[in-house]
């Protein structure tokens, strides 16, 4: 097998402009998402049947389906109602519904998961739901949702490539084009899974300094003994006793 | 054109036998994954510093990059070194791995949370390590995880739709030719999302009888 090198540099141009495409789709879905999630969540913890219900149905329906029928779906779903969205829109609008149903379980679990006795503390000082949720509950959740929120963030970042599939012009598109007009698959699908290798990192980077930011890096882990650290730790790093 | 229901009802029987074949893949790859995660994860606790850093790499870049393009790379990049793979296994192999790397990377935090004792009074009774393994760890490991590895059999499965596009004549592809051969390329996608909502409530079913098993069991 031999490298060429050509068929990236002849092309780049293309793969700037995918990633470029794969970077807007990805930040307009983030914030799309993670706003479409806040009310998400709110039905799923309501106190009514209904809410919870609807929001379980919502949940299942969008977690339950795989990522490509649902592209499809929204793509000719609003094609069949008569509008005709951009395919960069229906990316935009599938990837935002994919992306709220996990931010609001991020949203949802984390909460759930804060003490019972907050939530009455707040109610013996007089505070309302509302007034408890946003001066106690919150403000303690917050850094807890960092890490799984930058995981589906990146989830996130990964799925945007089977939007390829409705011909939007992102990064995983730009290297089929590409491997379609050169016939070097190895060249293209590694530059481009460098690429978004990049990107992830980048992402997850990221998420650190901003959990650092908030101030509660938590890192799990306790003491082990040498003879089960043996078994129970998988990093090498750290000396054998 | 407005939504026509009975052409969902005239795809479904193509697309749901269609969809059995996404099903028998993820049951080979659920096999598949599971084996091969453990494995990766006992090799790692064996704490080999050049083997950990090359799985270190090659975790993060399964977990830093899209399924498809790893479904890509098996497919259209394997032969070139030799290894000529029809789509459906190539596809088997892309998602067995993806999934192994998630599946270890859920052991190593659920191993942590682990008790020392049991593996101290084990190596004490002077058992091998690989029957600490058997019969000490991985029972403990495997119900405690049970939950994230139901989910990652519904993730395997959904990824299983992805392989229409390296070709497989699985359940989302055929409804895609429907759709092209009826002009009606909506319908058939609602009948490919109802099977996959009925094969993903089965395998939470399944999931959760196996808790309560496992439960039972345990108490």
């Amino acid at each position: 097998m031999r490298l060429d090198p050509g068929v990236i540099t002849d092309s780049w141009p293309l793969f700037v402009e995918g990633t470029l495409v794969t970077i807007q789709l990805s930040v307009l879905s983030f914030l799309l998402g993670l706003a479409l999630a806040v009310p998400v969540a709110a039905l799923s913890m309501s106190r009514h049947g209904v809410f919870r219900g609807s929001a379980m149905v919502y949940l299942a329906i969008l977690r339950g389906i795989p990522f490509i029928a649902l592209v499809f779906i929204v793509h000719y779903g609003t094609a069949a109602s008569g509008a005709r969205t951009p395919a960069f829109w229906s990316g935009v609008i599938a990837l935002t519904l994919f992306a709220s149903a996990y931010y609001s379980e991020v949203i949802r679990s984390t909460i759930s998961a804060l003490p019972p006795g907050q939530w009455d503390s707040g109610r013996v000082v007089g505070m309302s739901r509302l007034q408890t949720l946003r001066y106690i509950i919150v403000p303690q959740s917050l850094g807890s949702m960092i890490p799984p929120g930058v995981n589906v963030t990146i989830m996130m970042i990964k799925e945007s490539s089977v939007i390829s599939a409705i011909t939007v012009g992102e990064l995983t598109y730009q290297g089929l084009v590409v491997q379609g007009n050169t016939f070097a698959p190895f060249e293209v699908f590694i530059t481009i899974a460098l690429i978004y290798w990049g990107i992830t990192l980048g992402v997850s980077r990221l998420g650190d300094r901003v959990e650092r930011r908030i101030g509660r890096l938590q890192k799990s882990g306790r003491p082990t003994g040498g003879i089960a650290a043996r078994y129970l730790t998988l990093t090498a790093s750290k000396p054998v006793q | 054109m407005g939504f026509d229901l009975s052409s969902v009802v005239a795809a479904l029987p193509d697309v749901g036998a269609a969809s059995l074949t996404n099903a028998w893949m993820a049951v080979i790859i659920c096999v598949a994954a599971l084996a091969l995660g453990i494995g990766f994860t006992v090799v790692r606790s064996l704490k080999y510093r050049v083997v950990n850093g090359v799985m270190s790499v090659f975790i993060s870049f399964v977990r830093g990059t899209p399924i498809l393009i790893q479904i890509f790379l098996c497919y259209y990049v394997l032969p070139l070194v030799g290894l000529d793979l029809d789509p459906t296994t190539a596809g088997i192999l892309a998602i067995a791995l993806n999934s192994s790397v998630f599946i270890t990377e859920n052991f190593r935090g659920a191993l942590a949370a682990l008790d020392d004792g049991p593996i101290e009074a084990a190596t004490a009774l002077a058992l091998t390590p690989a029957m600490i393994w058997m019969l000490v760890i991985l029972p403990q490991l495997l119900r405690r995880t049970l939950p994230m590895l139901v989910s990652e059999g519904t993730v395997i499965l959904k990824n299983t739709a992805l392989l229409s596009v390296i070709t497989v004549a699985e359940g989302f592809r055929v409804a895609q030719q429907i759709g092209g051969a009826t002009f009606r390329p909506f319908e058939p996608l609602i009948a490919v999302a109802i099977c996959f909502l009925v094969l993903n409530l089965i395998l939470v079913g399944v999931g959760v009888m196996v808790e309560r098993r496992g439960a039972l069991r345990a108490a």
